[in-house]
C-alpha cells in the first residue's frame, strides 16, 4: 500500500505509467463504475447526446488502470488486443488484471507497489538462465553495456569491502548507482562490487554543517536524514538517484551558482587502495590521493567514506526569461554570476534550431512555499503536470510546440519550495516504457565561460548536419576545479549538457560516436573537454587533450595498482592502451 | 488512497441516489399488498377426478410465470429487433420485471402452500443467470454497442440477430431452451452472414458479439442441459382438464393450451379441474397502454408496461377453474389476447 498512498487520484485513472496492485485495481474499478453510471444517468436527463462526453474520459481511465494493472504482472499494456478474442480473451484479461498477482520484484515497469517508496533503482545484476557460476550480467541505466563479469559481491561494512580488496585475485570494478551510461561500472569477468549496502550516515553535526557517509549511501538517503535540521547537501546533481561515492568518482556538478565540481564541497574522504589499505585524503592531507579519487572514476582505489559540507535549506522561488542564445552570456555575467541570491540556476537552448533558450533561475526567498512538502514526491508520485512534463521531454513529441506552447504554460505558474526539493528530482521520470529500439542518452561538454557563443555555434552545426534527435541542451556554470586529476573544470567553465534520443541498432552507435567525436574536437578547439561518465567514444588522443593531467593519474595508478585491479570500460580503454 | 476512498463512497452514494430515483418509475405495478386473492380461491381440491398421472401442485400456476417470463422477454426482443437493434433493448428493465413479479406472485402462495423449495432454486437458478446476461449485455450495449449503433438493423449481422431471436422463441415455447441449437446458429453467422457491405464497423463488433453470445451459450447450455436431465424427470407433454359434462380431456401443455381452452370456453363448455386443480389459475393478458387491467370474476396481480413497446401493457391476474370459461370468453370479446394461461 505504501507507494500507492502517495498517487494523486487523477495520477491513478489517468496515466498508464506505473504499476498498481489487484487491491487497487478493484478499487479504482469501484470507482469507475458508479461514476460512470451516475454521469451516463445525470447528462442522460440533460440530453441522451450529452452521455457521448463521457466516453473519452471513460475508456482512457479504463485502460491507464489496465495497463498499470498489467504492468504489475511485467505485461505490457499490448495484451489488451487479447479483448478482441470472443470470450477467451475478454475472460484471460479478466483474470489477468482481477487475479493474477503482480511479481514481486521491481520489473521493467517500475517497483513493487506494496513495497516502501523509494527513488528508481537500476536493479541487481541480471542472473544469467540455468547458469551454475557465479557469473552475472552488469548493465547500466541505458541497457546498451551488458558487462559479463565473474560475481557481485555487496558488502555491507567497510571492513568487509577492504577484505573483498585485499584477498581478490581477480580485478575489480565498482557500481554505485550505475547511472553513467558507458559501462565504468563494470569491466570483462572481474568482480563486481556493488555499493549500495554501504549506506549508512557516520556523523553528523548540524552545528558544524558537515556530514559523513559511506560511499553507497544515494543523495536521497542523505536529504531524508538532514531536512529535519534545515540543512542540504552542498553541490549534487539534478537527480537524486545518485550514490556519493558514484558522484564523487565522476566529480558531479549541478545547477548552483558560485559552486562548481563536487570536489569543492568534500573535506575528506577515506579511500581503500588496491592493497586494502583504508587511507585518510584530503586537500590538505594525502593530496595526491584526494585528487585522484575524486573525479577519477576508481583509478587508484575505492571511496569508502566521506565527509561532505552542507549548506541552509533555504526556500527558492523560480523565475525565468526567455532569450536569444546570443545573449546568454551578457545576460549570465550582469544578473546571474555575482547574485548572492541565485541558488539554482540553468539554460535551456532550444532545438531544433539553437537559437533561443530560456534561463530559469530559482532565487532564495522567505515566501511561503507553493507546495505541501519539503521534499519533492516521488516520481511515481508526481502530479499530472510533472508527467506531462516527464512524458514531453521523453518523447521527440513536436519540439516547436514545446518551446512556444508546453514551456509558456509550465513556466506560467508561480513555484516557490525548498532548496532539497529541487535537488530532489528522480530519474524515474525521464525513463522511457522500454529502451528496445531507442533509447535516450546524456553527453556533456565543457569550455570556458567566454568561449560561450563559439562553442554553442559550433554544437548547433553539428547537430543540425547530423540530425541529432536532441531533446534539450542544458547549461549549467562551475566554478573552476580545486585539482582533481581529471577535472573537467580547468577554469571557470559553462557545462553543455545534451539530452538525446538514439537507436540502439549496431548502425545508430556508430553514428553516434561519429558526431560525438565531432563535438569532441569542438569542445577542444576552444581549449574545454567533455564528461565521462558517458559513452567512451573519445579516441585516447581527445581524452588526453580533454584531460592533460590524466598522465599523472596514470603514473600513480601504476605505484599504487601494479596489478591493473582496478578496472572498468575507461582504464581498459585510455589506460591499457597507454 | 484516502482520497480514492472519499471518491469511491462518494461516487457509491450519488449511484445509490440515482438508482432510489429510478426505482420511483417502476417497470411492475402491483395491485395491492402481499397477497391479493381470497383465501377460498387458494385451498387444494380434496377430491380430484383427475388421474393421480396428470395431476399438478396448485401453486405451480404461479411459480411458473418467472419461467415464462423468459419466454416473454425474448418475445419482445424477437419483435423490438425487427425495426431496432439490440443495442437500445431496455434490458435491464426486463431484469427488473422479472424479480418483481417473482416477489408478487410468490406472495399469493407462500402463506397457502407449502414451500416448494426445488422450484424457487430453479427460479433463482434462472433469475441470477438471466441477470447476469442482461447486466452484461447492457454494460456492453452502453460501452461498445452504442458506438457503432446504427439505429434501425441495417446490417445482415443485426437482422441475423432479429431471425435468431424470433426462432429461438418459436422454439422455447415447445422445448427446453438448452436445447436450442446454437451451434448450428453459430456456424451460420460466419458462412452464410455476407462479410461485407455497409456500417463495416457495426458487422464486425456486431459479429464479435453475437459469436461472443452464441458460444457462451452454447457452453452454458450444455452445462444446463447436463444438469438438468439428471435433476428432473421429463416434463409432460399435455394438461389434463374436467370439463363441467364430466369428460376428461387432455389439451396441449404450455403455449398452445391458452388457445385450446378459449375454443372449448367458446363452445360453451365450462371447466371442473385443470391438471386436478380448482383453485386459482394465473393467465397474463396484453392489453393497450390505457386498457382495462380488472376483470369480472378475476383478480388481477400485476400489470407491467412492455418495456420495449410502450402502447401496450402485460395484465396478470388469476381466477378460479371454474370462472375461467367465463373469463376467456369475455376476454375473446374485448379482442383482448391471451398471452398466457399458466396451466400448472
Ligand atoms: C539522468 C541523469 C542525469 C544526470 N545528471 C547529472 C548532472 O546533473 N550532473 C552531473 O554531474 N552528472 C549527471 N549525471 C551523471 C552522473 O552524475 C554520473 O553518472 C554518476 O556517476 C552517477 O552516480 P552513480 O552512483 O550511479 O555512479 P556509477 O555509475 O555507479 O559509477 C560511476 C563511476 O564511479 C565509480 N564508482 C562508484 N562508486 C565508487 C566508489 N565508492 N569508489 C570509487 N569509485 C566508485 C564507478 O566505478 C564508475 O566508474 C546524470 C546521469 C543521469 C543518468
Amino acid at each position: 500500500m505504501a507507494w500507492n498512498d502517495k498517487l494523486p487520484v487523477s495520477y491513478l485513472l489517468f496515466t498508464p505509467k506505473g504499476r498498481i496492485n489487484r487491491f487497487t485495481y478493484w478499487s479504482t474499478s469501484v470507482f469507475i463504475w458508479p461514476s460512470f453510471y451516475v454521469l451516463f444517468n445525470l447528462l442522460g436527463w440533460l440530453s441522451p447526446s450529452a452521455t457521448w462526453l463521457i466516453y473519452p474520459p471513460l475508456f482512457w481511465a479504463l485502460y491507464c488502470t489496465a495497463t498499470k494493472r498489467l504492468h504489475d504482472g511485467n505485461r505490457s499494456a499490448h495484451w489488451l488486443w487479447m479483448l478482441f478474442l470472443p470470450i477467451a480473451g475478454p475472460l484471460v484479461i479478466i483474470f489477468l488484471l482481477g487475479f493474477m498477482k503482480g511479481t514481486f520484484q521491481g520489473n521493467r515497469f517500475g517497483p513493487n507497489p506494496d513495497a516502501a517508496p523509494d527513488y528508481f533503482k537500476n536493479p541487481d545484476a541480471e542472473k544469467i538462465p540455468n547458469l551454475k557460476s557465479e557469473e552475472r550480467i552488469v548493465n547500466d541505466v541505458t541497457q546498451l553495456n551488458p558487462v559479463l563479469v565473474s560475481k557481485v559481491a555487496a558488502p555491507q561494512t567497510i571492513e568487509e569491502l577492504r577484505d573483498i580488496i585485499r584477498t581478490t585475485d581477480k580485478f575489480i570494478c565498482i557500481g554505485g548507482g550505475r547511472f553513467s551510461m558507458g559501462g565504468q561500472t563494470a569491466s570483462p569477468n572481474a568482480l563486481h562490487i556493488d555499493m549500495r549496502k554501504l549506506d549508512k550516515v557516520i556523523a553528523f553535526s548540524p552545528g558544524e554543517r558537515t556530514i559523513k557517509v559511506q560511499a553507497g549511501i544515494r543523495w536521497c538517503d542523505i536529504q531524508k536524514h538532514v531536512d529535519a535540521h534545515d540543512l542540504s547537501i552542498k553541490v549534487m546533481q539534478t537527480y537524486a538517484n545518485f550514490t556519493v561515492g558514484g558522484s564523487l568518482s565522476v566529480n558531479c556538478h549541478g545547477r548552483y551558482i558560485g559552486l562548481g565540481p563536487v570536489i569543492l564541497s568534500v573535506r575528506s574522504l577515506d579511500a581503500i587502495l588496491a592493497n586494502g589499505d583504508l587511507v585518510h585524503a584530503s586537500p590538505t592531507e594525502n593530496p595526491d590521493i584526494f585528487f585522484a579519487c575524486v573525479g577519477c572514476y576508481n583509478a587508484i582505489a575505492v571511496i569508502a567514506q566521506v565527509e561532505l559540507d552542507l549548506e541552509a535549506n533555504v526556500a527558492v522561488r523560480r523565475s525565468h526569461v526567455k532569450m536569444r542564445r546570443d545573449t546568454y552570456k551578457q545576460y549570465f555575467f550582469s544578473k546571474v554570476r555575482e547574485n548572492k541570491d541565485v541558488v539554482f540556476h540553468n539554460g535551456d537552448i532550444y532545438p531544433p534550431l539553437y537559437r533561443n533558450m530560456r534561463a530559469v533561475i530559482w532565487i532564495r526567498t522567505v515566501e511561503k512555499p507553493t507546495v505541501k512538502t519539503r521534499l519533492m514526491p516521488l516520481a511515481a508520485a508526481y502530479p499530472l503536470e510533472r508527467y506531462f512534463i516527464g512524458a514531453f521531454s521523453k518523447s521527440a513529441f513536436g519540439k516547436w510546440r514545446r518551446e512556444y506552447l508546453i514551456d509558456p504554460l509550465v513556466f506560467a505558474v508561480k513555484r516557490i519550495h525548498y532548496r532539497n526539493y529541487e535537488a530532489g528530482y528522480d530519474v524515474l521520470e525521464l525513463e522511457p516504457e522500454s529502451r528496445k529500439q531507442c533509447t535516450y542518452v546524456l553527453q556533456e561538454y565543457f569550455v570556458a565561460v567566454e568561449k560561450f557563443d563559439a562553442f554553442s555555434t559550433l554544437m548547433a552545426e553539428i547537430f543540425q548536419r547530423h540530425k541529432v534527435n536532441v531533446i534539450n541542451v542544458s547549461i549549467r556554470h562551475a566554478k573552476a576545479d580545486s585539482g582533481s586529476l581529471l577535472a573537467w573544470a580547468k577554469e571557470e567553465v559553462f557545462a553543455f549538457v545534451v539530452w538525446y534520443k538514439q537507436g540502439t541498432a549496431d548502425a545508430d552507435k556508430g553514428a553516434v560516436a561519429v558526431w560525438t567525436r565531432e563535438l569532441i574536437d569542438a569542445a577542444l578547439s576552444q581549449g574545454g573537454s567533455y564528461y565521462l561518465p558517458y559513452q567512451p567514444h573519445a579516441t585516447a588522443e581527445q581524452f588526453h587533450r580533454a584531460y592533460p593531467r590524466a598522465k599523472q593519474l596514470f603514473a600513480l595508478k601504476k605505484k599504487l595498482d601494479p596489478s591493473f585491479k582496478f578496472r572498468n570500460v575507461l582504464w581498459d580503454t585510455y589506460y591499457k592502451a597507454d | 488512497m484516502k482520497r480514492l476512498y472519499a471518491l469511491i463512497l462518494a461516487s457509491l452514494a450519488l449511484a445509490a441516489g440515482i438508482a432510489l430515483i429510478q426505482t420511483r418509475s417502476p417497470t411492475t405495478f402491483a395491485v395491492g399488498q402481499g397477497r391479493v386473492l381470497p383465501a377460498e380461491w387458494l385451498q387444494p381440491n380434496p377430491n380430484p377426478a383427475t388421474p393421480k398421472a396428470d395431476i399438478r401442485p396448485a401453486d405451480q400456476t404461479f411459480l411458473t410465470f418467472p419461467e415464462w417470463f423468459l419466454v416473454f422477454s425474448p418475445e419482445e426482443q424477437a419483435l423490438a429487433f425487427q425495426n431496432r437493434t439490440s443495442t437500445a433493448f431496455p434490458f435491464m428493465a426486463h431484469v427488473a420485471q422479472f424479480w418483481q413479479s417473482y416477489r408478487i406472485v410468490n406472495d399469493q402462495i407462500k402463506d397457502a402452500f407449502p414451500v416448494n423449495a426445488s422450484y424457487h432454486v430453479m427460479i433463482c437458478v434462472i433469475g441470477v443467470s438471466t441477470t447476469v446476461e442482461y447486466a452484461l449485455k447492457a454494460t456492453y450495449e452502453a460501452l461498445v454497442g452504442r458506438l457503432t449503433d446504427t439505429g434501425a438493423p441495417i446490417t445482415a449481422e443485426d437482422r441475423y440477430n432479429a431471425e435468431y431471436m424470433a426462432d429461438y422463441v418459436a422454439f422455447i415455447k415447445d422445448h427446453p431452451w438448452y436445447e436450442f441449437d446454437y451451434s448450428t446458429r453459430f456456424k451460420s453467422l460466419w458462412t452464410s452472414t455476407p462479410l461485407v457491405g455497409g456500417s463495416f464497423m457495426r458487422k464486425m463488433e456486431r459479429r464479435y458479439f453475437l459469436t461472443t453470445e452464441l458460444i457462451a451459450k452454447l457452453l452454458y447450455a450444455k452445462l444446463i442441459g447436463f444438469g438438468t436431465h439428471q435433476a428432473y424427470d421429463r416434463p409432460l407433454p399435455t394438461t389434463a382438464v374436467v370439463l363441467v359434462k364430466d369428460s376428461l380431456v387432455h389439451l396441449p401443455r404450455y403455449d398452445r393450451f391458452a388457445q385450446a381452452a378459449g375454443t372449448l370456453a367458446a363452445r360453451g363448455e365450462a371447466f371442473k379441474e385443470i391438471a386436478g386443480n380448482t383453485s386459482a389459475i394465473l393467465l397474463s393478458v396484453l392489453v393497450p397502454a390505457y386498457g382495462p387491467t380488472a376483470f369480472e370474476d378475476s383478480r388481477t396481480l400485476f400489470t407491467q408496461p412492455l418495456a420495449s413497446d410502450p402502447t401496450r401493457k402485460r395484465v396478470v391476474l388469476a381466477a378460479p377453474v371454474p370462472f375461467l370459461d367465463r373469463l376467456l370468453v369475455r376476454l375473446g370479446q374485448a379482442n383482448l389476447p391471451v398471452e398466457h394461461v399458466f396451466d400448472y
